[in-house]
């Protein structure tokens, strides 16, 4: 029988970053290869960010977790766009 | 000319309080009105809201909101909304409000949506209890935000919605979710009546900048994709700008 739990981990893995209670984050892209998972996405805080890592490790232990989740910025807006 | 600022997805808890409050100090020069565009808070529990309460309360512009998905996962909305109204958020669901600013009347109409996907590639009310619920749930939030468009006595009409209304703004997204992103009946709503612009947020991977088939322009402001604290806009300029 094949081996499907990679596919059936990495499901279940994306539904936990959102389902999670403490976490509630559904802009996150988990991609997994060769012992490596790459975070991409963005959260509103780098707690936030850490947090989400954290958990992933925690789920997938032996496994180098690069962190390239982005904290979206909050600075005041330049030019406003005119709506004919 | 009207100056309609709008965000949406803050993802408000107590561990962001005072985060935006630093772009937001100086909204009155900018802006009439602040739009927020759902998912103001990361699981829609009471105490996030009063985050919510705090940090976009007390603007000095009025804020004019509508849910999103994220609001409505501890099963409290009503608490939710009770909360943001006591702080003098104005939360629609289905309903118009019109402000009178020095550049005009604004009519606002606003509800979650939900989703479906679009044209050609649609569900269907058909089959099983739960497939027929889901769909119905977006007529009806579509159906609700037409009248309210058309309801509203104003010179400047805008769209406010959690869910995308076209597929412009979900560009980026994977295809495969579209429909859990938006419907096209939100478009056609918004195109039931003179609408001069429509704000969503929810796709945090889309785009910023689309039309509905009727040709109103239509802006996703989710902060991930706007990538600043609000955006801006300018009603009721006579401006030839004709791009997207």
């Amino acid at each position: 029988m094949a081996d499907t739990s990679r596919e059936y981990d990495e499901a279940a893995l994306q539904r936990l970053l959102t389902e999670d209670a403490a976490l509630g984050e559904q802009g996150i892209e988990v991609t997994r290869r060769e012992g490596v998972v790459v975070l991409t996405g963005c959260v509103e805080s780098e707690a936030r960010r850490d947090q989400v890592a954290r958990r992933v490790a925690d789920c997938l232990p032996g496994h180098e977790v690069r962190n390239d989740i982005v904290v979206v910025p909050v600075a005041a807006p330049t030019d406003p766009e005119a709506i004919p | 000319m009207i100056r309609v600022a709008a965000v949406g997805d803050v993802h408000m808890d107590s561990d962001l309080l005072g985060r935006y409050r630093p772009a937001l100090e100086r909204l009155p020069e900018r802006a009439d009105v602040l739009l927020l565009a759902g998912d103001l808070t990361r699981h829609g529990s009471t105490e996030e809201a009063r985050s919510v309460a705090q940090e976009f309360g007390d603007l000095g512009v009025p804020v004019v909101a509508v849910l999103g998905n994220h609001d409505h996962h501890c099963d409290e909305a009503d608490a939710v909304v009770g909360v943001l109204e006591k702080a003098g958020v104005t939360v629609l669901e289905g309903e118009g409000v019109v402000m009178e600013f020095e550049g005009g009347r604004l009519g606002v109409a606003g509800t979650k949506g939900f989703g479906g996907g679009f044209a050609g590639r649609c569900a269907s009310a058909f089959g099983e209890r739960e497939i027929k619920q889901f769909v119905r749930h977006t007529e009806e939030t579509a159906d609700r935000l037409g009248t309210a468009l058309r309801g509203l006595e104003c010179d400047v009409r805008v769209a406010l919605t959690h869910y995308a209304p076209v597929p412009d703004t979900l560009v980026g997204e994977p295809p495969e979710i579209y429909p859990f992103l938006g419907s096209y009946l939100l478009g056609q709503a918004i195109d039931s009546a003179p609408t001069d612009l429509a704000v969503h947020g929810h796709a945090h991977f889309g785009s910023e900048r689309g039309r509905t088939p009727g040709g109103v322009r239509v802006r996703n402001v989710a902060h991930p994709v706007i990538r600043q604290a609000y955006s801006i806009f300018h009603l009721g300029t006579s401006s030839n700008d004709e791009d997207s």
